[in-house]
């Protein structure tokens, strides 16, 4: 048979048995519906978290007080747990003198209530090195950043320059901090606004930068400790050897102390993985659903078989061969497949839609998970379909012609 | 020329652990432009003989050749391809696609043989118009009498040219007026020089018939005019 009659009366029963068609293809739409919105929904999620760390500098290390994590499951506790050690300008001067560092960011934050103009809201305070943050200097938007001689000067972040009070911050504006818990405040005059979006990574966006020398005084307290030192490294490609040799050279200073030595990009690969596993996982729930619904279909296919038994003893009699019947039947399930795979990717993107914007995910159909779902539709029904086409191949004619 | 020869020809089915015999050793032969008539009483073995003809069954023994050729060498796929070109079967109960109209019926046998849509759709319309049934072409045959249905399974019969027709009791599910129809159209075919073997039960049907073959219990018992 040429294939546009196959195809003729693969459409055939289409038509005549609509409800069939409908019947068989609700498991593959199903299937194929799952497949879609958990590929694009997980796709979303991994663009999203991807965006959002991926224009992160790949060359910068970050040095914390305390232990990345407490004992894992079935370790034993750690006879004595350990300090959290204490960072200061000994460290510093460390790092600063290991091969492969290039700048070493000290960093301390603390929060504080903003005053400007009678308003209050509570920022995110960064006492700083000014001469050490090149980063900082090449986003300012208006105004200019920190100098190592700046005493009462600030740096505003864009968000809370722009959205946090009814009155735009700007540069030369004079606003306070208060220490909430003290009762302390200090005068600040805004120096510079930093630029929309382009907050450095280890500052959240809520963030006003000061030298380390006026939080110190801000904070009053006798010790001023670091609360991280971020450290770019000279060779991205060398990042976590050189964070190696940065926890070494911390060991002789810390002994007995809990420190963390950590590329940003270790975060970043575990959470990704972390994403991968939970699409794998959604797009194997997909399958399974997928799997009944092929189940589903070689039933259906099983049924129609035997209703059309006359039929196809007919048409063997005048003349079909079972390859005739088998291919037949094959495209039946291979376009009910088709046509059910494409209703489920338009659906599967609808249902994508609505639980992105319902739980706040972002999300996007992307072309290969549209594809993927449209291949896993198609494949699985023809395979289902193979049963029950070989079935109709393999009737006796006279048989077949005696049924009904 | 002889279109079809049996030699020895033994059918048995297989009921349970025993095989049952039904047809005990035909010989016979078809002669190119012949209307040969098949009697005989129920059960036979009319219809056996015709399935073997028609290449729809093996014989469990002895042969068959058409046209030279002995049918038990050939394959499952073999056989179709020799339904498809050189046979035209017609029923007792028609046998046609519910689903598909008269013309669609009329053309699958063309279809199945891969003709180009224009002319096998025009070849279908011209066999239709010639069993008079050109003003029912896009009719279900579930719409037609017994009559009309038989004779669009006529008309596919000759879709594909067939050397030989075989009709297995083609008027027994028909009332006396189509019965006549049908035979008119046969008998019309034979001298256009169709060859054609008929069963029937209806002795009124041999005037149309140039031979009869008459069978009894699996046997050749009397042939003749
Ligand atoms: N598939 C089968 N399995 C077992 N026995 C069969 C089968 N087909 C036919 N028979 C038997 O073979 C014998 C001959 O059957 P067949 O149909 O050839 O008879 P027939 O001459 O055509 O009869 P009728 O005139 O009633 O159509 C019958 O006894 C029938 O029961
Ligand atoms: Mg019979």
């Amino acid at each position: 048979m040429r294939p546009i009659d196959i195809l003729e009366y693969v459409l055939l029963s289409f038509k005549s048995d609509r409800r069939r068609a409908f019947m068989s293809s609700l498991g593959i739409i199903i299937g194929v519906v799952s497949i879609v919105a958990m590929l694009s929904v997980s796709e979303g999620l991994y663009s999203g978290v991807n965006e959002r760390f991926g224009d992160m500098e790949m060359d910068l290390i970050n040095v914390r007080p305390g232990s990345n994590m407490g004992p894992g499951p079935g370790e034993r506790p750690s006879f004595a747990p350990e300090e959290p050690a204490e960072l200061d300008d000994r460290d510093v001067k460390i790092i600063e003198n290991i091969v492969g560092v290039k700048a070493v960011y000290p960093l301390k934050s603390a929060s504080a209530l903003l005053s400007f103009r009678g308003d209050n809201a509570s920022v995110r305070v960064m006492g700083i090195t000014p001469s050490h943050h090149e980063d900082l200097k090449v986003v300012i938007d208006r105004g200019r950043f920190l100098v190592d001689s700046d005493y009462k000067a600030a740096v505003v972040s864009y968000e809370i320059a722009q959205n946090f009070f009814r009155m735009d911050i700007s540069p030369g504006n004079r606003i306070r901090l208060y220490l909430s818990e003290e009762g302390r405040y200090m005068d600040f005059k805004v120096a510079g606004i930093l630029k929309e979006d382009e907050d450095p990574n280890y500052a959240p966006d809520d963030c006003i930068f000061i030298t380390h020398k006026a939080l110190e005084e801000l904070l009053g307290r006798d010790e001023y400790k670091y609360s991280s030192i971020s450290i770019r490294a000279e060779d991205a490609s060398q990042v976590e050897a050189t964070a190696d040799d940065v926890d070494e050279g911390l060991a002789r200073i810390h002994r007995d102390e809990a420190y963390t030595v950590e590329p940003t990009t270790t975060r970043f690969e575990s959470l990704l993985e972390v994403l991968n596993m939970i699409k794998y996982a959604l797009a194997g729930i997909g399958s399974i659903s997928l799997i009944v619904g092929a189940i589903g279909i070689s039933n259906v296919m099983m049924l129609t078989v035997k209703e059309r038994t006359h039929e196809i003893g007919t048409m063997k009699a005048i003349g079909a061969t079972a390859w005739d019947i088998r291919i037949l039947y094959l495209l039946d399930a291979g376009m009910l497949g088709l046509v059910s795979s494409l209703i489920g990717i338009i659906l599967g993107a609808l249902v994508s839609g609505v639980v992105g914007s319902i739980a706040r995910i972002p999300q996007e159909v992307t072309f290969s998970s549209a594809l993927s779902g449209l291949l896993f539709g198609v494949l699985i029904t023809t395979i289902a379909g193979i049963y029950p086409a070989n079935k109709a191949a393999m009737l006796d004619p006279i048989e077949a012609l005696r049924a009904e | 020329m002889t279109l079809v020869e049996t030699i020895d020809l033994e059918k048995g089915y297989r009921v349970g652990d025993m095989v049952v015999p039904v047809l005990k050793g035909i010989d016979l032969c078809i002669e190119e432009g012949e209307f040969v008539a098949l009697m005989g009483p129920s059960g036979c073995g009319k219809s056996s003989l015709m399935n073997i003809l028609g290449c729809l069954d093996r014989p469990t023994g002895g042969s068959v050749i058409l046209k030279g050729e002995n049918l038990c060498t050939l394959s499952d796929g073999e056989l179709a391809r020799i339904r498809r070109d050189q046979i035209g079967f017609i029923f007792q109960s028609f046998n046609l696609i519910g689903r598909m109209s008269n013309l669609r019926n009329v053309e699958l046998p063309m279809i199945l043989q891969e003709r180009p849509p224009n002319a096998r759709r025009i070849r279908a319309r011209e066999l239709l118009e010639a069993v008079g049934l050109g003003h029912r072409l896009e009719y279900s045959p579930v719409n037609l009498s017994g009559g009309e249905r038989q004779r669009v399974a006529i008309a596919r019969a000759l879709a594909n040219d067939p050397m030989i027709i075989l009709a297995d009791e083609p008027t027994g599910n028909l009332d006396e007026k189509s019965t006549c129809e049908i035979m008119d159209i046969m008998k019309k075919l034979n001298d256009d020089g169709r060859t054609i073997l008929m069963v029937t039960h209806d002795l009124e049907m041999t005037r149309y018939c140039s031979r009869m073959i008459q069978m009894r219990d699996g046997r050749v018992v009397q042939e003749g005019i």
